[in-house]
């Protein structure tokens, strides 16, 4: 990736611009750099699908799920593709993806599950099992949260 | 969060205009001053409705890899170890999860030996190990946005 972008791209991801009026004329601003030529460029690294979207993400909790899960399936391997994908269509679902097991951790197929409540989340898991034909799951539990950001592409190194 | 809320919402979640005058676009759609829609969308952030504003990236067509890790700390170490794992700018999510092993985080990094190098760190430094790396074989599906209604 050119040094230009790789400089567009450290400043967009500066969120405190987002929070005053006209973000991009700043933004422009602090790159030394015409504002139509930013603009243009951004909308083509939208259309290389680099940026996948320009938005607001919403707290899950605060859209009304109040139980939500990592859960992992036991699954055999000839069929894995089957049962993730019939997961996958669960509106339930937000993330389902397939990786390696490893020593005393047979469960290759992850999801991620959102619920109202303990009992729903009971429910919507037997679906899931019932849809994949999987018979033994996972779920890991999150005891505490140690920490929880938005990825950082290019970070400054100290 | 009452409707006009609702409405910037959707308007904001998926489609932040990007030009010289993107809140001023919104509340032109929605019949109010880019003024009122910025104020809005501040609140909004400060109650932790929005958790995030900006661009969202696709890791891998910026060369990027990402991946899953797990790895097994003792009672003892837990705190010193998630500290630790914490303090890399590449590690998006740290938890502390039910069984063994019982440390899951999520790391991002520009290349795969960016990440042996931060895992054999975060080995070394915290005495802990073996770490799994666990990037993603297939992906079926992420995150979609949720709409609300008004």
């Amino acid at each position: 990736m050119e040094q230009k972008d790789i400089d567009i791209i450290r400043a967009l991801q500066n969120e405190e611009f987002y929070f005053e009026l006209n973000p991009f004329a700043k933004i422009a601003h602090k790159l030394n750099m015409e504002l139509d030529l930013l603009l243009e460029r951004i909308k083509q690294l939208k259309e290389a699908g680099i940026i996948r979207r320009f938005g607001a993400a919403m707290t899950p909790h605060k859209a009304g799920f109040s139980s939500n899960a990592m859960v992992t399936w036991n699954v055999p391997l000839e069929h894995e593709n089957e049962a993730a994908e019939a997961m996958a269509a669960h509106a339930r679902v937000s993330h389902c993806y397939l990786r390696d097991g490893f020593e005393g951790f047979p469960f290759t197929l992850y999801t991620m599950v959102h619920a109202n409540s303990p009992e729903d989340l009971e429910v919507v898991l037997d679906e899931l099992a019932e849809l994949g034909n999987v018979k033994e799951r996972r779920v890991l539990k999150s005891l505490k949260e140690y920490k929880k950001s938005s990825p950082v592409y290019f970070p400054e190194k100290m | 969060m009452d409707s006009v809320d609702k409405a910037i919402l959707n308007e904001v979640q998926g489609n932040f205009p990007v030009s010289s005058d993107p809140y001023g676009d919104v509340g032109k759609k929605l019949g109010i001053s880019g003024e009122e829609v910025l104020t809005r969308v501040k609140a909004l952030k400060q109650n932790k409705i929005i958790r995030k504003v900006g661009p969202f990236f696709d890791a891998k067509k910026m060369g990027h890899r990402s991946t899953l890790c797990a790895v097994h700390v003792p009672e003892e170490k837990l705190r010193e170890t998630a500290d630790i794992i914490s303090s890399y700018v590449e590690v998006t999510h740290n938890y502390l999860r039910e069984g063994s092993p019982n440390v899951w985080f999520t790391l991002i990094a520009e290349n795969e030996g960016e990440i042996e190098r931060i895992l054999s760190e975060i080995s070394d430094k915290a005495g802990v190990g073996p770490i799994r790396n666990l990037p993603a074989r297939r992906m079926f599906k992420i995150k979609v946005d949720l709409k609300l209604k008004g």
